[in-house]
C-alpha cells in the first residue's frame, strides 16, 4: 500500500476497508492511478470514436478537404445501398450460424473433456491451438484444402465417383455463392471452439460433484443430469459466450478477407469488410464510419436485448 | 584564444556544410524484399551518375504503402511526404491535387514522350496534363506449356491463332474426369482480365473510360466476348475465377501443369525460367474480324506537388524513365515490360533470357496497346469493386449467364454515373 493512501485513510490497516464505499478525499488519487489506462483509453479510443461520429456526415476520401453532406451517408446505406442490404443479410446469416454452433460444439467438447480421461492437457492443448494459429494461414490452408478440383477435402468424394461411376460432386466450396458463407463458417468454427470449450471447461469444474450426487439420489438418469444440473449451472459462462461471440460475429473480417475475398458476387462479404472496402479502397471514409455507427447500433441493441432476456435463463448461484 | 577559435571553427563548419549540402530526393514505393534490392541498385546508379543528390528510399509492403502515403498526405508536413512516388492509379491522386503537373518539366527538358507505347502514357494523365510516367506496361501474352501441347498433340500458339483455334486447342488440352473433375485446364486467366477479350472484340466497359456517360458492357461486342470467356469455363476449358485464384494463381496452376495455358504479364518469367519449365509465349489470340488490344496500364512514378525540391525531383523522376537510366536496370531484373519502347527493344529486354523464346509478342502487343481496362475518374474503385466485379463474378461462377447479368449491370452501372455526375 502506497504511503499517500494511508496517509489520507489514516490507518494502515486494511479493517474496516469495504468495496464500494468511497472515503472522502480519495477519489483523486484513484483517479491519479487510472490516468496512464485512461490517458491511453482517451487518445486511442474515445477521440477517434467521436472522430469517426464526425466524420459519418462528411464526405472525405483521406486527401481532399472533408464536405459536410449531413446525414447522406446514413440515408445513402439505409434506404439507396444494395450493396449494405447483401452485406447485412450475410453477417446476419453469419451470426446466427456460428454462435449456436459454437456454443453446442464447445460444449460438448468440454463435457467430453472433463469426464477424467487420460492426457486431458494434451487434448485441451490440441484443441485449443487453432485458437492461437495466424488467421490467414489457416485461411490460405483452408482454400487449399477446399479447391474443386485439386484440393484435399473433395478428393475422395472424387475419387469415389471416378471408381463407382455414380454422377456425385463435391460442393464447389469458393465458387459458389450458396457453398462459400458455409465455408467461411467451418473456417471460423474450426479457429474458434478451442476457445469455447475453454471457458466451458472451466465453468464445468465449477459444477459441485454434490448437485450431481443429489440428483442421482433423486432418479436422474445421465441426460437428466445434463439438462437440469449442467445447463443451468453453466448458463452464467452461457451468456458470457452468447455476448462476445456474438459481438465477434458481427464483426468477422479475416476469415472471408482471406479465404473468399467477400466473393463470389459478395456472398461472403461482411459487414466490416464492407467498411474496409470503402474507406481504404473506395475512398468513402464517411460511408465508412457511418457504416461502423450502424454496426455499433446493431450490436449495442442485441447485447441490451441479451442483457433483458438473461434473468430468464441465468442463474448465477454458486452451489454452495 | 581557445573561446574564438572554437566559435570560428563552429561558423566555418556551418558555413561548410551549406555550401557542400547534397540535395535529398525521398523516393517512395511498394514492394517485396527483393524487389526493393533492385530498387536501391537503381537509386545507387543514379547517386553514382549524380554526387550532388542523395536518393533515398522510402518502402512499405502493399498492403500498407497507400494508408501510409494518404495518411502523410493528410497531416501535409511537407518535409515527410516523398518526393517522387509510385502510384496506380494516377488520376485518384492527380484530381487530389497532390501530384506535380509536369507538363513544364517535359516541354523545358524535351523530354520524349513518343517513346512510351501507344496509349501507355494517358495512364498518368489526368485532365489533359500528364502527372505520372507509368514505368512499365502490364499487357499479357499467352504463355503456354510446350511439353503439355507436345503430349496432346497440339501445335504451338502463333499470331495467326483466332479464338477458334484457341477454342479448338482447349478442347484437346483439357483434361476431364468421367466424374467431372477436371484433372488439367487448358487455360487459366484471371476473371479481371476480361476486358483484353472486350476490347478484342472491339467493345468496350463504358461510352468514354474518362468522362462516361453510360455502360456498354452489354453491348453485341461486349456481350460476345463476356459469353467466349464464359463459355470457356462453362466447358472446363478455363479455371473458374474463384478456383484459379483458390489454387494459388494463375502462376501456380501453370507451374504444376494444372493449367496448360495461362494469360499474364511479364512479371512470371523470372519465376517459370528459375522452375526450369519448358514453355514459350505468343500473342493472346483474337477473334477473326478482331483487333490486338493488350491493356495500356502500369503503375507510374509521380512527383509531389509538396516536394521543396521539384528540380532534383525531375532530374531523378526523367533520369528514372530513361533508357540509359532506371528503365534499363528495371529491365534487366528480369520481371516487367519497359514503359519506353527503345528500352524495350534493347538488348536490355529482348536478349533478357533464353526462354521465353518468342519475346517479339511482347512487342507485337505493346504496339497495339489500348487504354480501356480502368476507368480514369476517380469513381472508378468504388464503381468497378462494388458494382461491375461482383455481377461479373457471377457470371465466372457459373451461377448466372450474360445475357442476364449484364443488362442489369448496364442499369446499376448507368444509376452509379448520374448519381456521381457523370459526364461532367
Amino acid at each position: 500500500m502506497s504511503a499517500a493512501s494511508s496517509k489520507s485513510s489514516g490507518t494502515p490497516s486494511n479493517k474496516g476497508f469495504r468495496f464500494g464505499k468511497w472515503r472522502p478525499g480519495q477519489q483523486n488519487e484513484a483517479y491519479l492511478f487510472l490516468l496512464p489506462s485512461l490517458i491511453g483509453f482517451a487518445f486511442f479510443v474515445l477521440i477517434p470514436i467521436i472522430g469517426a461520429f464526425a466524420l459519418s456526415f462528411f464526405d472525405w476520401n483521406l486527401i481532399s478537404p472533408a464536405k459536410f453532406v449531413g446525414v447522406d451517408n446514413y440515408k445513402q446505406l439505409l434506404f439507396q445501398d444494395a450493396v449494405f442490404r447483401k452485406v447485412l443479410g450475410n453477417t446476419f446469416y453469419y451470426a446466427v450460424t456460428i454462435v449456436p454452433l459454437q456454443l453446442i460444439l464447445g460444449l460438448v467438447m468440454a463435457v467430453a473433456l472433463n469426464q477424467g480421461i487420460r492426457g486431458l492437457e494434451l487434448y485441451r492443448l490440441i484443441y485449443f491451438m487453432p485458437v492461437i494459429t495466424n488467421i490467414v494461414a489457416v485461411a490460405i490452408v483452408f482454400q487449399w484444402l477446399l479447391n474443386r478440383d485439386f484440393g484435399v477435402a473433395n478428393a475422395w468424394v472424387w475419387q469415389l465417383a471416378d471408381a463407382t461411376g455414380w454422377h456425385i460432386a463435391p460442393p464447389d466450396w469458393l465458387n459458389s455463392s450458396f457453398w462459400a458463407k458455409p465455408a467461411v463458417i467451418i473456417l471460423t468454427l474450426w479457429k474458434n471452439i478451442g476457445f469455447t470449450m475453454v471457458i466451458y471447461l472451466a465453468a464445468l469444474q465449477g459444477v459441485p460433484e454434490s448437485l450431481y450426487d443429489a440428483a442421482k439420489v433423486d432418479g436422474a438418469t445421465g441426460s437428466q443430469r445434463f439438462r437440469f444440473v449442467t445447463i443451468p449451472m453453466v448458463s452464467a459462462t452461457t451468456f458470457f459466450l452468447v455476448v462476445i461471440q456474438m459481438i465477434g460475429a458481427f464483426q468477422l473480417f479475416a476469415e472471408p478477407f482471406v479465404m473468399t475475398r467477400g466473393g463470389p458476387a459478395q456472398a461472403s462479404l461482411t459487414i466490416v469488410m464492407y467498411i474496409y472496402q470503402n474507406a481504404f479502397e473506395f475512398g468513402r471514409m464517411g460511408k465508412a464510419t457511418a457504416l461502423a455507427w450502424i454496426l455499433f447500433a446493431i450490436i449495442f441493441i442485441f447485447t441490451l436485448i441479451q442483457t433483458r432476456l438473461q434473468r430468464r435463463w441465468v442463474h448465477y448461484e454458486t452451489g454452495d | 584564444m581557445k573561446r574564438w577559435s572554437l566559435v570560428a571553427a563552429l561558423v566555418f563548419s556551418f558555413v561548410f556544410s551549406f555550401s557542400f549540402a547534397q540535395k535529398t530526393v525521398t523516393w517512395a514505393m511498394w514492394g517485396s524484399p527483393e524487389e526493393i534490392v533492385t530498387h536501391q541498385k537503381v537509386a545507387d546508379a543514379f547517386m553514382a551518375s549524380h554526387p550532388d543528390i542523395n536518393v533515398e528510399i522510402w518502402s512499405q509492403p502493399w498492403g500498407d504503402y497507400f494508408t501510409k502515403i494518404q495518411t502523410l498526405w493528410a497531416a501535409g508536413d511537407a518535409s515527410v511526404i516523398p518526393d517522387v512516388m509510385f502510384l496506380s492509379p494516377v488520376v485518384n491522386y492527380a484530381a487530389d491535387g497532390v501530384l506535380e503537373n509536369l507538363d513544364p518539366y517535359i516541354a523545358a527538358s524535351n523530354y520524349p514522350t513518343n517513346d512510351y507505347w501507344p496509349g501507355l502514357l494517358d495512364y498518368g494523365m489526368y485532365d489533359g496534363h500528364v502527372y505520372g510516367f507509368p514505368r512499365d506496361i502490364g499487357l499479357e501474352v499467352l504463355y503456354y506449356n510446350k511439353d503439355i501441347f507436345d503430349e496432346v498433340g497440339v501445335s504451338y500458339p502463333d499470331d495467326t491463332w483466332t479464338w477458334d483455334d484457341l477454342t479448338a486447342a482447349a478442347e484437346k488440352l483439357t483434361d476431364v474426369s468421367s466424374s467431372g473433375r477436371v484433372n488439367r485446364y487448358a487455360l487459366g486467366m484471371e476473371g479481371g482480365k476480361y476486358q483484353l477479350w472486350v476490347g478484342q472484340n472491339k467493345g468496350s466497359i463504358l461510352d468514354d473510360m474518362r468522362n462516361p456517360s453510360h455502360c456498354t458492357l452489354a453491348d453485341p461486342a461486349a456481350m460476345g466476348a463476356i459469353t467466349f470467356f464464359a463459355n470457356m469455363m462453362n466447358k472446363n476449358y478455363a479455371i473458374r475465377d474463384a478456383n484459379l485464384g483458390q489454387a494459388g494463381g494463375d502462376a501456380a496452376v501453370f507451374q504444376s501443369g494444372q493449367a496448360a495455358m495461362i494469360i499474364q504479364n511479364a512479371s512470371r518469367i523470372s519465376a517459370f525460367n528459375a522452375a526450369d519449365m519448358n514453355y514459350d509465349v505468343a500473342v493472346v489470340p483474337i477473334p477473326a474480324d478482331g483487333q490486338r488490344s493488350a491493356s495500356a496500364a502500369g503503375a507510374a512514378w509521380t512527383m509531389s506537388s509538396f516536394s521543396d525540391d521539384k528540380d532534383s525531383a525531375w532530374t531523378f523522376l526523367s533520369w528514372l524513365q530513361s533508357t540509359d537510366g532506371g528503365q534499363a536496370i528495371y529491365t534487366a531484373s528480369g520481371e516487367i515490360l519497359p514503359a519506353l519502347k527503345s528500352t524495350a527493344e534493347s538488348p536490355a529486354f529482348m536478349a533478357a533470357s533464353d526462354t521465353p523464346a518468342n519475346r517479339m509478342a511482347f512487342i507485337i502487343e505493346g504496339d497495339n496497346a489500348k487504354v480501356g481496362r480502368a476507368g480514369f475518374f476517380p469513381e472508378w474503385n468504388e464503381l468497378s469493386g462494388s458494382i461491375i466485379s461482383p455481377a461479373l463474378q457471377s457470371i465466372w461462377s457459373g451461377e448466372a449467364s450474360p445475357e442476364d447479368v449484364l443488362p442489369k449491370l448496364c442499369t446499376d452501372v448507368d444509376a452509379f454515373l448520374s448519381q456521381n455526375g457523370y459526364p461532367k
